[in-house]
């Protein structure tokens, strides 16, 4: 500390002024650049409650007389399907990150603690879904499921993102399993508990910092997700947002106001969550990527 | 062996037959069935011919395949450049102590990359609109209203149009990344250097470097991976328009496959996209590592 005071006090005043500027160049940039990640909501928000023909006549002034009219008429009309769109990724994701936190917990347990036979190979296998491009499966995915008759149910999509999600959520979940000690299963052994009560009531606790980082990266996968959604998905009483969104903003191509307002509401849910969780979910994905 | 500890192989299988099931039948089966279909002349309808090997020497030829990859290694090369560069820029200016607002910054540039690819694409096609887009609006404001274009017509720069947004989106992502990794870099390797007079930027090549290129190669190959699977954004903004000026390989395996009905010949591009993206992902890996295995010899 005192080296540093020292140290400051020494400096010419042609460093410490071109410390200023460094100093005030490297803020402003960094406040340019989160203000751009911001500043579509704000203009987004605040454009919603304008009229269409005052948005055409200019696109950043304020508006004059806010007005919910864009919301209430999206949300009064039942063939626009917001709602709709909103409940289909709801339960889709839902349904999905369960699937994946436990499932991927089961079979990422078994394969870093029991020896089987077929053990390997299903390792490699699950370590090849790493590799894999998933992308060049949108077109198979469709012949597929266009052949055995699952395309275009409610559940068609949780099939190929639990499947998706799967390798990554087993590969965390066996390197944190590894770090338990095995005494912890001895003892529960000991005790008479049995494999599945071990499993679930014992070491599913412990795994948890781990299962919730694989359920935040999901949700914003599987909530977000279009291209898979796209090819399997026909019926539009089953559309998820993204590709309610598509069609809505084709539909009022030159309705922005209201497709601005159509994009706020369906993107609520996802801001509030953000916004409220951001320091988890911010570290939970950062050790989703990092890891996987 | 105690039997909780060691199940019985019947319990064992019973547990994984499920997501195994899904898994061999979601990533496994639609693979062979590409194969398979790849193989024949196939409109979608009842009737197929089989034509041996024809699609894919179909594809060598495809000029409109091959320009479509050179499209997602443009895209790789522009989000390498812009998203982990100027990630790891603003990562040196955040852990200098001239910046205030850390937290805002984090949360905020984080931010883009939890919307979905829809609503970035959306947002950005407003921003190139003609009559009512940002930018035409701030040329006007600058006093250069006749450089306004309907920007995503021009064939020579919609590529470079459609590289910002996916760029923008993912800075403060990799941002996050490369920031906790320097975080765990020792407090006191950064103070020597300063008191042996290295400068920030010194600082930020030789001694951040070096400790995150672990970090940076993940990043990289994050990006590498990302960006072969382009699809929604380029969807949204374009749909491989104008032309074919911004057309990527799954843009085109589902323009192929379902405004084309050529599912046969579809599916062989599907395979296609299959091999390069894995060759070009595990290339990259390869020369990553071996880059800054060297470099750490040198150093």
């Amino acid at each position: 500390m005192d080296n540093n005071m020292k140290k400051k006090s020494g400096l010419s005043l042609v460093t410490r002024l071109s410390n200023g500027i460094l100093s005030l160049f490297t803020n402003i940039t960094l406040l340019i650049f989160s203000l751009s990640c911001i500043f579509p909501l704000i203009w987004m928000f605040y454009s919603s409650l304008k009229e269409k023909r005052e948005f055409n006549a200019d696109i950043m002034s304020l508006p004059k007389s806010p007005s919910f009219s864009n919301y209430i008429a999206i949300l009064t009309n039942k063939d626009y399907r917001i709602f709709e769109s909103m409940f289909n990724s709801l339960r889709t994701t839902v349904i999905t990150v369960t699937l994946i936190v436990v499932l991927g917990f089961i079979v990422g347990y078994i394969l870093a603690r029991i020896k089987f036979r077929g053990n390997a190979l299903l390792n490699i296998m699950f370590l090849m879904g790493l590799l894999i491009p998933i992308h060049s499966l949108l077109v198979p995915i469709y012949v597929v499921f266009n052949n055995t008759g699952l395309g275009n149910q409610w559940f068609t999509l949780i099939i190929p993102y639990v499947a998706f999600g799967l390798p990554i959520a087993i590969f965390l979940v066996q390197g944190f399993v590894k770090a338990i000690p095995i005494a912890m299963e001895e003892a529960a052994a000991i005790d008479g508990s049995s494999f599945t009560r071990t499993l679930f009531g014992i070491i599913m606790p412990i795994c948890k910092p781990i299962l919730s980082t694989v359920a935040i990266v999901q949700v914003f996968s599987t909530w977000n997700e279009f291209s898979f959604a796209l090819v399997l998905m026909k019926d539009r009483r089953l559309w998820t947002v993204p590709l309610a969104m598509t069609q809505f903003t084709g539909q009022f191509s030159s309705d922005y106001t209201k497709i601005m307002a159509a994009m706020l509401i369906t993107m609520l849910p996802v801001i509030v969550f953000y916004f409220i969780f951001s320091k988890q979910i911010i570290r939970g994905m950062v050790a989703g990527a990092v890891k996987g | 062996m105690l039997s909780s500890i060691r199940p019985k192989n019947r319990v064992i299988y019973a547990y994984l037959l499920f997501p195994v099931a899904l898994y061999v039948f979601s990533v496994f089966l639609p693979l062979l069935t590409a194969g398979y279909y790849s193989l024949f002349e196939w409109k979608g309808g009842p009737s197929k011919t089989f034509i041996g090997l024809e699609n894919y020497l179909g594809l060598l030829n495809d000029s409109l395949f091959w320009e479509s990859f050179s499209h997602n290694i443009y895209l790789v090369i522009a989000c390498i450049i812009g998203q982990v560069g100027i990630a790891f820029i603003f990562v040196m200016m955040l852990s200098s102590n001239l910046v205030k607002l850390k937290g805002i910054h984090r949360t905020f540039g984080f931010f883009p990359s939890t919307v979905s690819a829809v609503s970035i694409g959306f947002i950005w096609t407003m921003v190139y609109d003609y009559r009512r887009g940002i930018l035409n609006w701030f040329l006007e404001l600058i006093g250069k209203g006749d450089a306004a274009k309907v920007w995503l017509n021009e064939p020579t720069l919609v590529m470079l149009l459609i590289s910002i947004p996916l760029i923008w989106q993912f800075i403060g992502y990799y941002m996050v990344i490369l920031l906790s990794a320097t975080t765990s870099i020792d407090k006191e390797i950064i103070e020597s250097s300063q008191i042996d007079g290295a400068s920030a930027f010194q600082r930020a090549i030789h001694i951040v470097l070096p400790l995150i290129k672990n970090t940076l190669l993940v990043c990289i190959t994050l990006c590498v991976a990302g960006n072969m699977k382009a699809f929604d954004h380029i969807y949204v903004m374009t749909k491989g328009g104008p032309g074919t000026s911004s057309m990527v390989m799954a843009l085109y395996g589902y323009t192929v496959s379902f405004n084309q009905q050529n599912m046969g010949y579809g599916s062989a591009i599907s395979i296609g996209i299959f091999v390069i993206s894995l060759l070009v992902i595990g290339g990259a890996q390869l020369l990553v590592k071996t880059l800054t295995r060297e470099k750490g010899e040198k150093a």
